[in-house]
Formats: C-alpha cells, sequence, structure tokens
C-alpha cells in the first residue's frame, strides 16, 4: 500500500445468492481525493458501500482503510476507524431533534458510564453540554443552526439531507462516502450542495467517494470518476473521458443495433 | 383507606417493573413478553434472603434485583449479541419467562413448587412504594437524557443508521435489557413482602404482557405516560371487581379503542414536565405569565 492510499479495495466480490452484485472489484483512493462514483441502476455503487461499511459481507477480497482490514468488522467497529456515511434513502432519527442527531453522532461512545447517566453528576451535565455546542457547531458549519430544536423528520427532504450530511460529519471521518445526495433535488439546489460538498472535502480535510446520477454535480467535484457496470469497473478517468467512452454510452443507454439485422 | 393504600401499593409496584419496561419497550424499540421471569426472580430471592438468611429488607430488595440483572445478561448475551431481530427477541424473552415459572413450579424443596412460598413477613409498606418509585422516576428520566439513553433512542429510530454513526447497538440492548431486569426484580421483591405469599402462577404470561401493555398504552419515548397508564392499569381491575366476569372483556376492548384513536399511546412522544405543569397553571390564570424562555 503506498504511503498515501486512504483506501484500497482489492479483488472484492459480493454475492447474494446467486447474484454477484460486486464482482472482482479494485479500487484505490488516494488521501485527500474526491471520486465520483456512478453506473447505471442496480451496477452495485450501493453495495459497494455496504461491503465497506460493514452491513454486507464480502464473499472475496479485501477492503483495507489506511492499515486496517475492514472486511469482518462490525459497522460501528468500522464508524469509529473514521468511516461515515450518508445513505441513499434518508435514514436521520425522525424523532429526534436536528441538534440531537447530530449530538448523537459526536458522543456515540458516551463519555460517562451508565451509573454516572443515572445520578446525573456533575461531569455528565458538562459532558452533555459540551457535546451540544460542538453539535451546534456543525450545525452552523452547514447553515442548519435554525432548525436545531426542530423534530428532523418533519423538515423537508433537502434539510433532511444536510441533517444527514451533518450527522456524519460529526463522527469527524477521514473517509466520507456520500450516497446520491443530489437525489431529488432541483438544479439550484444542486448547484448549492456541490458547493457545499466542495467546501467540507476541503475544510475537514476528507477523502470522499461520492455516487450520484447528477453527471452536473459529479462534473463540478469529481476529478477522477469510476463507472461500475454489473459490479464491474467499467472504465475510470476524467468525467470528460468517461462520458464519451463508447462502453459507458453502451451501458447506459443499450447497444446501437439495427432494426433490420 | 387501608384498601385504597393497599390497592396503591399494587399499582405502585406495577409502576417500578413499568419504569424498567420504559428503559426497554419505550426507548430503545425492544419488545419482550418474558418480563414476568425476572420479577419471579427477584421476588423469591428477596423473600428467601429474608426469611432464610435474615438479610434487611432493602438489601433484600436490591439483590434480588441484581440477581434478575445477572439473568438478564445471560439472554441478552445469547440473544442480542447475535444480532437477533426484534420479534425474535420477544419471542425468546417469551421462552425465557415460562421457563422459569416451570422451573420455579417444579423445585419443591426450599421455595415449595407449585404449591408456592407462605408466610413472607409483610414488609412493604405503601411509603417503601412511594420513595423508591420516585427514586425509581428521577433515575430513569436522568437515563433516558443522557448520552446512553440517547443511543437507546437512536437504536429504536434507526438502528442501521446508529450502527454506521458508531454506535455499538448489541451492546445498548445489553444494558437496556439488564436495566429492565433490574427494576423489574426489584418490584418483584416489593410484591413478595406486600403480598407475604409467592406462587409460580402468579408471574404468568399474563403478567409479563400487562407490563408491556403499560408501555403500549401510555406511550413510546415517554416516562410519565407508561407511569399513568401502569396506576390506571393496576385500579382498573379494582374498579371493576364487581363485575369481574367483564374485566378481561373490558380491558381488551379499552386497548382495541387505544390502538385505534392512538397508535402512539396516550402520551407518545409527550411527556409531562415541571414546564407544562406551569403552562397548563398560566392557561388557567393560576400563575404569572413567564414565557421569556420559550424556546421556539
Amino acid at each position: 500500500m503506498l504511503a498515501n492510499e486512504v483506501l484500497v479495495i482489492d479483488g472484492l466480490v459480493v454475492q447474494f445468492g446467486g447474484l454477484r452484485a460486486i464482482d472482482d472489484f479494485s479500487l484505490s483512493l488516494t488521501e485527500g481525493e474526491l471520486l465520483g462514483l456512478i453506473g447505471p441502476n442496480g451496477s452495485g455503487k450501493t453495495t459497494l458501500f455496504n461491503a465497506t461499511t460493514g452491513v454486507v459481507p464480502a464473499a472475496a477480497g479485501s477492503i483495507r482503510f489506511k492499515d486496517t482490514e475492514l472486511i469482518g468488522l462490525p459497522s460501528n467497529k468500522i464508524a469509529t476507524l473514521g468511516i461515515s456515511r450518508t445513505f441513499q434513502n434518508i435514514r436521520i432519527f425522525p424523532r429526534m431533534t436536528v441538534l440531537q442527531n447530530v449530538a448523537l453522532a459526536i458522543h456515540r461512545i458516551p463519555l460517562y458510564s451508565v451509573w454516572e447517566a443515572f445520578l446525573r453528576t456533575k461531569k455528565v451535565v458538562e459532558a452533555d453540554r459540551k457535546v451540544e455546542a460542538e453539535a451546534y457547531e456543525f450545525l452552523e458549519a452547514l447553515g442548519l443552526q435554525d432548525y436545531a430544536k426542530r423534530e428532523a423528520g418533519t423538515l423537508p427532504y433537502g434539510l433532511q439531507r444536510k441533517v444527514e450530511i451533518a450527522r456524519a460529519l460529526a463522527t469527524r471521518p477521514s473517509l466520507l462516502l456520500l450516497d446520491e445526495p443530489a437525489a431529488g433535488m432541483n438544479d439550484q439546489e444542486c448547484v448549492q450542495l456541490q458547493e457545499l460538498i466542495q467546501e467540507i472535502h476541503d475544510k475537514y480535510k476528507l477523502s470522499t467517494i461520492l455516487i450520484e446520477h447528477h453527471m452536473t454535480v459529479v462534473a463540478a467535484v469529481c476529478k477522477r470518476v469510476v463507472v461500475l457496470n454489473l459490479g464491474k469497473m467499467l472504465a475510470q478517468g476524467s468525467v470528460r473521458d468517461v462520458q464519451s467512452d463508447p462502453r459507458v454510452i453502451q451501458a447506459y443507454l443499450g447497444e446501437r443495433r439495427s432494426r433490420y439485422a | 383507606m387501608r384498601y385504597l393504600l393497599g390497592v396503591a401499593s399494587v399499582a405502585g409496584i406495577s409502576m417500578l417493573a413499568t419504569m424498567g419496561m420504559v428503559i426497554l419497550t419505550g426507548y430503545t424499540g425492544l419488545f419482550s413478553v418474558g418480563h414476568a421471569g425476572f420479577m419471579a426472580i427477584g421476588a423469591y430471592t428477596s423473600a428467601i434472603l429474608v426469611m432464610r438468611f435474615n438479610v434487611p429488607f432493602l438489601l433484600a430488595l436490591v439483590a434480588g434485583g441484581l440477581l434478575a440483572t445477572l439473568c438478564s445478561l445471560l439472554i441478552g448475551h445469547t440473544s442480542l449479541r447475535g444480532r437477533m431481530r426484534g420479534d425474535y427477541f420477544a419471542i425468546a424473552m417469551l421462552g425465557f419467562g415460562e421457563s422459569i415459572r416451570l422451573i420455579l413450579a417444579n423445585t419443591k424443596p426450599v421455595i415449595g413448587g407449585a404449591m408456592g412460598l407462605p408466610g413472607i413477613p409483610q414488609k412493604t409498606t405503601f411509603w417503601h412504594v412511594l420513595v423508591i418509585d420516585i427514586i425509581a422516576l428521577i433515575l430513569v428520566r436522568n437515563y433516558v437524557k443522557s448520552q446512553w439513553g440517547r443511543n437507546s433512542i437512536a437504536v429504536r429510530e434507526q438502528e442501521v443508521a446508529a450502527m454506521m454513526m458508531g454506535v455499538d447497538v448489541a451492546k445498548v440492548k445489553i444494558w437496556a435489557l439488564a436495566i429492565s431486569a433490574f427494576f423489574v426484580g426489584c418490584s418483584g421483591g416489593l410484591w413478595a413482602f406486600f403480598m407475604t405469599y409467592l406462587q409460580p402462577a402468579q408471574f404468568s404470561q399474563t403478567r409479563s404482557s400487562d407490563l408491556l401493555a403499560s408501555v403500549v398504552f401510555g406511550g413510546m419515548n415517554s416516562i410519565t405516560g407508561p407511569a399513568i397508564a401502569s396506576f390506571f392499569l393496576a385500579f382498573v381491575p379494582e374498579l371493576l371487581r364487581e363485575v369481574a366476569k367483564w374485566r378481561l372483556v373490558a380491558y381488551g376492548a379499552v386497548f382495541v379503542i387505544i390502538m385505534i384513536v392512538r397508535p402512539q399511546g396516550l402520551f407518545g412522544y409527550k411527556d409531562i414536565g415541571f414546564e407544562h405543569i406551569n403552562k397548563i397553571l398560566g392557561k388557567l390564570g393560576l400563575k404569572r405569565r413567564r414565557y421569556a424562555d420559550v424556546s421556539q
């Protein structure tokens, strides 16, 4: 592994019954890179995230994060190593306030024991206050401070996505996996989102993998793009190269065939 | 008056158990239909400690609670570490509760098997129950407000996301189970010294469902709701004693109505705190208005 490689995936296979969702896939991500991951529906993009975060088991291959092998580790351990993600279908904690959503990510491993929690000692009060102040900083960074006390589930869709990003950042990751953050957003919101992605990527010194269908967003923030099809890497390179690659066009649009062949 | 205090004690005892269920079901989202087993363990343990070994009453209560907790850790490790899903966990607990009852019913020496254990000294008074309930209320409120409590809520709301954020889901669940077992075990001890006799049949599955019902009835994510519900559920059968035959029917009807009208429970996702009491008093014009601290 080279010194500046953060994530190295090697020969990964993920199988659901007879279906190979990820088929001998390899990828390496250098530190500070913002990589785009695209591909038609069902090509295995989210499965790749799921395998990386320990949601689905891998049948073969390896995923190394810095110097740690991730395959076989439970999801919460992987998260503590510094990998955080958002979800394609939003998974915030709907009944908690926005502030609590973020606060939870900060203190996911409680700073005090159960006994202290029961007695609500001075340490508990102080720790809670500190965490709340930190959570507020993350909200401010994403412009969510006005919604701090709102129940997260009652917010409009776009803001819920932001809450999810704030929550992912609050775990202080070094690798951020964004799963279609622009889904359901209009053009103007997409522009704001791409600025936000760039901003947090630089500000928190992250390595980021972005799954996205909106090519304008991908083109704006990603230097390198990987195209996934049927669980295999189909192409990689700059957005321009990839977009003009006939194999990619074929994967998205199907084969050009003569009607009377 | 004595009768009323007696009923209030029974209600208070079931409220203590409900406090345990609040953390397990109301906040962590795990359903159990076997917690009568923990109540039985607490009841028999504390009764025997007092009768055979002259252990002081309050110490025996705590010991009963601790043994229930120990048992909960055994079943918690086997069921929850292995990522057992919610409904399977409920079934596992059903099996646990029933096996405890059957073990007790078939153990003749010391605890008297199915005949039961008579002659337990009457030690539980209404005041014991009241003080212990207040302490329990405060402890539970502190817990759910803490980072541990919030982890519990996160597991209930969105288990996968909680895991992805780094929450140790199994640990949170096992703690919730252990805490609930302690509260339920202690309430079993109070019950033993209130009833003065114990019988395995007292800890049937009906009792487990009653405990769960208080939380479902009172509302998820609420402490005061289930607390009030447990009182209500203890009083109603007494009020309906005259028409004993119809007791269970009325009980069932109330549940069906609740499920239809307020599926989130009476106080679902709401809690009554001092702020609310102030607000109500303010609305009634009984108190100086103080809206300066309204946060929204």
